[in-house]
């Protein structure tokens, strides 16, 4: 009993400490409790948002990039469906990684630095923090795989847990490498683009690809179209849920947004004629620039050597890469836009106008050639060592007398030689909606000074014959002498013509751009036109061997000396022969009269003008006559044997309906054509022509013949097509409105705003760019206001009538 | 001995103790059942089954009086010691840790049932007479005993390694020598002892893993990339569950199985996350009814050794309550210990019944003299 007691005395000491336990253990469940209302109540809403993000997952559906075409609707550029190949870490761990890596290997056989590229990946996703489920997340194995790889992962399906085929779209370029500057490329976004965090790149993410170079970077915010969204639900392992599951978890409208395509680019370019003319093109390097001489609409534009823009958008070598970078001849430089050329005697032409415009010299003037010039104890020598004898303007150009310029570069100092160089768009980029262009070298005599320390005479005498520090690129030269052919209109070149919307609506129309009117008095320009339409057509010019039967067209012929290269480039010694050779250059336009287009062809290190540049030029000006001669009898023959909507359709060409297309069938025979038509009043020429127009091709499309009115100064453009059942609305109220001022022409085209033509099948508001001039397009403005703005009579055609007429045919 | 199931002993089962553990069993079942909701194999029934063998094993002890217990102490220790040894020799890996012991079809958890042969001994240790001590208090020397029959086996378990056990194990040990009159100098130099004895742990004994979690629970910020993830996940799906959870089955953080171990030592996330506020804070306070219930039967025991008895399966209930709460809600680190009768556990479970059982015998016989 006596232990019995101690015991529950013992036991009575113990309830205090029972009591101070039952504190401690209340205490410890408050502080849980607390920590749970701190959780779920204060801070729930939280927890929930992160609850959601953990089985949320959203990939992003790729949109569709624009389809980039011709001006005929030709697709340059679309997209194909194609296969890339991924891998998720979290799948395949350990062992089985380093299996599927090598049977991936071997499968697609990829080359050792792809497969490094791979591990180097796995081993990131499995480096970084487990939170962020990096290990979760496919990453890019292999680009668009080819067919029989796509076959044999399918078939070895059950070996490759891990790996996923995703079907995407890939950019195809339907053209070889001749356009290869022009279109540019595609490639992934680099991780320090993405880290740059500038606007360029502000919405791009790891693994998508952004347009490099040419019209694909230029027009990459058109082209690139929204990706859209796909939310899913996924559990701890990345793994997609069963649709079940996801549709229980994920919100119907949260589950696809689908993406928007890419808006199509139509462009200035014809396909046909940029074939003929990357064929025409001997030379292993340089540049050939074909482009519309009263529009400044591009239509061909090879730089040679190229790449090819598949490849550069492919899986493409780091070794490939790096020889395309340093091969000698510099495939990755736009020649046409970015490379410096010592111009030649093509430059020939800035000297004359700017002596002419001195009064250093008139029609009659001439200048002796001795078969060389002596300034101080220096003598420049003529190419014909006995001597031109006496030269008129026209003459000198013709034979390409060098005393003869030399003489006027004397007289004329250098500073007269550059302010011309400058109003015909030399030493300054061009403003080519394709990047930036370089804007070439114009010395003058302030400009040498704080280069050289002096100006002097030899300067002005080497820079007029476009030598000595005078540099500028072909586009510059295509400029130019679209302004001197078509009478003085300095017109900002253009390569795009249109922005379609995916389904064809006309989203943007561009209009020519007008940089500025020469100002350059129309009897001084047809003095040049008539030297250059010797130089091709008059027994003696430099380029009458080049002549065409048909089209009488202009040019100048330019051969320019090339830096002779020292010892130190280290190149063979067929190298340094080819590289040591002159360039040749030839600049046309044609026809040489009212010129359609400009033809510039420089071939680097062709050697003379005469034999390496202007036969290729004479091949395209030929080309371009044909194709265009072509057009027009499919149409004629279309329009006798087919109902008329199928001729419309044979006229438009492939889906969207081309503009300019019925007028420049429409046109009468090319050439010789000119003459006449210059001399009749433009009201008459455009009665004629739509008399004409109506006969010869009734099914043409209204809508084409009129959204060309906004480009095309021309006066068959009034000529209306008219097609079946679409109403002659008042078209015909502004027959031969002033071609050539883009300006006086917009608020013509105003009143037809008030009566929405029906046109069918399609929405006549979209189609109809002239009613709806977009703006700031419509009506460009000059850039600069040196040249008086021209009265609206004075059209090309009455100009045509102050010059020279062309020598006799051939 | 006369039989407990007369009607006056019946009176005298602490009804509110079985209800409140008949209700966080239920519950508990209830759970594993939507933690384990999309797996093949049916966790709850196996859950179910060793709470029907723990119900059975507590029936059949009411019959005994808890004192025949002393005379089991030691054989009872040596038992468990030895299986403990057995499972370093042979016994089974799970997730890199030796843990279970395969009894025929069974799989055994001894360090388990270390927890209540530990309990009973020390209980036994206490219930001596302490006259022969000095001004009748225990110090440092007079425990050397109970350490060292502590130590043993909570070496042999850290080995395995189970950090949770081992810590656990010691904390009932603690929580009982705290209730024994013990000099207040010698606590002070138990809590150096202690805290010498963690030092020597952290640079001798623990893996790396074990001190990455302390680490992380230190600094959650530069550990949060690679060890937070469980304890963020966990704290997630805790704190979705707002007012009143997201429903039976329909957790997210469970169901898609962000959360890691949910049927086991994660299981109170699947809970907050389904259930909410609310009916967290009843599990809470059922598990602070069971444990205050102990206390309560503690101090009204017959004798000491009852008391002890009691204060053992108070300190456990409460240790593993409060560390595996702390744990999921993010205010302790993550170790390994089980949510008494919640976690998934056929060994755990049926240890968290025997001790339900010692506080229903001694409370059954708290008025036999």
């Amino acid at each position: 009993m006596m232990l019995v007691r101690r015991e529950a005395d013992d036991i009575r000491e113990i309830r205090p400490r029972a009591a101070l336990g039952a504190l401690v253990v209340v205490c410890a469940m408050l502080v849980l409790v607390v920590r749970l209302y701190q959780l779920q109540i204060v801070r729930g809403d939280e927890y929930v948002a992160q609850s959601l993000s953990n089985f949320r997952k959203s990939l992003p559906v790729p949109a569709d990039r624009g389809v980039i075409k011709d001006r005929l609707g030709r697709v340059l550029v679309d997209n194909r469906p194609s296969f890339d190949v991924y891998l998720t870490p979290a799948f395949c761990k350990g062992k089985e990684k380093d299996e599927v890596m090598a049977r991936l290997a071997t499968y697609l056989k990829m080359p050792p630095e792809d497969v490094d590229r791979m591990r180097r990946e796995y081993a990131r996703a499995a480096a970084a923090p487990r939170e962020q489920l990096e290990t979760s997340k496919p990453y890019l194995v292999a680009l668009d795989i080819p067919r029989d790889g796509v076959d044999v992962l399918e078939g070895h399906r059950n070996e490759l847990s891990c790996v996923d085929l995703i079907p995407s779209p890939h950019r195809a370029y339907r053209v070889g490498q001749s356009l290869g500057h022009v279109l540019g490329y595609m490639s992934e976004v680099t991780p320090d683009e993405l880290d740059e965090h500038s606007d360029e790149h502000a919405d791009y993410h790891r693994g998508q690809t952004i347009g490099r170079r040419g019209i694909e970077r230029r027009w990459e915010q058109e082209l690139r179209g929204k990706d859209g969204k796909e939310a899913f639900a996924v559990d701890a392992k990345g793994r997609r849920l069963e649709e079940a599951m996801n549709e229980l978890l994920i919100p119907p409208e949260e589950r696809l947004v689908p993406a928007s395509s890419g808006n199509n680019l139509v462009l200035s370019l014809d396909t046909a004629l940029q074939e003929a003319a990357d064929k025409a093109f001997p030379g292993r390097a340089g540049g050939v620039i074909v482009m519309e001489a009263q529009t400044g609409f591009i239509l061909a534009m090879i730089s040679r050597p190229s790449f090819d823009p598949n490849q550069m958008s492919g899986r493409i070598s780091r070794t490939e890469m790096a020889r395309l970078f340093s091969d000698p001849l510099k495939p990755m430089i736009n020649r046409v836009m970015n490379e410096n050329y010592h111009p030649g005697s093509t430059f020939k032409v800035v000297t004359s106008l700017a002596a002419l415009e001195k009064g250093i010299l008139n029609r009659s003037g001439t200048l002796f050639c001795n078969g060389g010039y002596t300034l101080g104890n220096h003598r420049w020598r003529c190419d014909k060592p006995s001597g031109h004898g006496a030269l008129t303007l026209k003459s000198a150009l013709q034979y390409s007398c060098d005393v003869f310029y030399y003489t006027l570069g004397d007289r004329l100092g250098i500073d007269p030689i550059a302010e011309m160089a400058h109003k015909l768009g030399y030493g300054q980029p061009t403003g080519l909606d394709l990047g930036r262009d370089i804007p070439g070298v114009i010395p003058d005599s302030q400009s040498l000074i704080k280069a050289e320390g002096t100006y002097q005479k030899y300067h002005a005498i080497n820079a007029s014959i476009g030598q000595g520090d005078i540099n500028v690129t072909p586009l510059q030269q295509a400029v130019a002498y679209a302004a001197i052919g078509n009478g003085g209109t300095i017109f900002r070149p253009q390569l795009v013509r249109r922005i379609e919307s995916p389904d064809g609506k006309v989203l943007r129309e561009f209009a020519p751009q007008i940089v500025a009117k020469l100002g350059i008095k129309p009897q001084n320009l047809a003095l040049v036109q008539a030297g250059l339409t010797a130089v091709v057509n008059e027994p003696g010019g430099t380029a009458y061997r080049s002549r065409l039967s048909d089209v009488i067209f202009a040019g100048k012929t330019g051969t320019a000396q090339v830096v002779k290269l020292g010892s130190k480039q280290k190149l063979d010694p067929t190298q340094t022969a080819y590289m040591s050779r002159d360039h040749a250059w030839f600049a046309a336009f044609a026809p040489a009269v009212k010129p359609e287009i400009v033809v510039v062809v420089v071939s680097e290190h062709g050697g003379w003008g005469a034999d390496a540049a202007a036969p290729a030029a004479s091949k395209i000006v030929e080309a371009y006559f044909a194709l265009k001669k072509d057009k027009e009898q499919e149409i004629a023959k279309a329009s006798k044997t087919l109902p008329p909507v199928l001729v419309s359709r044979v006229a438009a060409a492939p889906l969207p309906p081309e503009p300019q297309l019925a007028v420049e069938l429409s046109t009468p025979a090319p050439d010789l054509q000119w003459a006449l038509q210059k001399r009749r009043s433009a009201r008459s020429a455009a009665v004629e022509a739509q008399a004409a127009e109506q006969a010869s091709a009734p099914a043409a499309e209204d809508a084409n013949a009129e959204a060309d009115s906004s480009r095309e100064p021309e006066e068959e453009e009034t000529a209306e097509a008219t097609a079946g059942p679409v109403d002659k609305e008042p078209r015909s109220a502004q027959p031969a409105v002033a071609p050539g001022t883009q300006v006086a022409r917009a608020p013509l085209a105003q009143p037809m705003n008030e009566e929405p033509r029906p046109v069918p099948q399609e929405p006549p508001a979209a189609q109809d760019p002239a009613q709806n001039p977009p703006v700031g397009q419509a009506t460009p403005e000059p850039r600069t206001q040196s040249a008086p703005a021209e009265p609206a009579d004075a059209s090309p055609e009455t100009k045509a009538a102050n010059l020279a007429p062309p020598a006799g045919g051939n | 001995m006369s039989s407990p199931f007369t009607e006056r002993k019946l009176d005298n089962l602490h009804w509110p103790l079985v209800l409140s553990t008949a209700i966080i069993c239920a519950l508990g079942i209830w759970n594993l059942a939507s933690a384990t909701r999309n797996w093949v194999a049916p966790l709850w029934q196996a859950q179910m089954f060793a709470m029907a063998m723990g119900a059975v094993a507590i029936a059949f002890f009411l019959f005994v009086d808890y004192r025949w217990l002393s005379s089991l102490a030691w054989p009872g220790y040596v038992l468990v010691l030895a299986m403990l040894l057995a499972v370093v020799a042979r016994g089974k890996t799970v997730l890199g840790a030796k843990r279970w012991l395969s009894v025929g079809h069974w799989q055994l958890q001894p360090s388990e049932f270390l927890k209540i042969s530990i309990i009973v001994l020390l209980a036994r240790f206490f219930a001596k007479d302490e006259t022969g001590l000095r001004k009748g208090q225990y110090g440092l020397i007079d425990l050397w005993r109970p350490f060292a029959l502590v130590l043993l086996p909570v070496a042999l378990v850290m080995r395995q390694p189970d950090l949770g056990t081992a810590l656990v194990t010691s904390f009932v040990a603690m929580t009982m020598i705290m209730f024994a009159k013990v000099r207040w100098q010698s606590l002070t130099a138990l809590v150096l002892g202690g805290a010498g004895a963690a030092v020597l742990a952290w640079n001798k004994g623990m893996k790396q893993y074990q001190k990455d979690r302390v680490l992380t629970f230190i600094n959650p910020q530069q550990y949060a990339k690679k060890q937070g993830y469980h304890s963020i996940q966990s704290v997630i799906a805790v704190g979705s569950g707002q007012w009143s959870g997201k429903g039976w089955g329909e957790g997210t953080q469970n169901q898609l199985r962000f959360l890691p171990e949910q049927h086991t030592d994660f299981i109170f996330s699947v809970w907050a996350e389904e259930h909410g506020f609310l009916l967290s804070l009843t599990l809470i306070g059922l598990y602070a009814f069971v444990v205050l219930a102990a206390l309560d039967v503690a101090a009204k025991a017959r004798d000491k050794f009852g008391s002890f008895l009691c204060i053992g399966v108070a300190g456990l209930f409460f240790w593993h309550a409060f560390i595996n709460i702390g744990m999921v809600t993010g205010i302790l680190p993550v170790v390994g210990v089980p949510l008494p009768l919640f976690s998934y556990g056929g060994s755990s479970v049926i240890v968290d019944l025997l001790g339900i059982g010692l506080l229903l015998n001694v409370s059954l016989r708290r008025f036999m003299f």
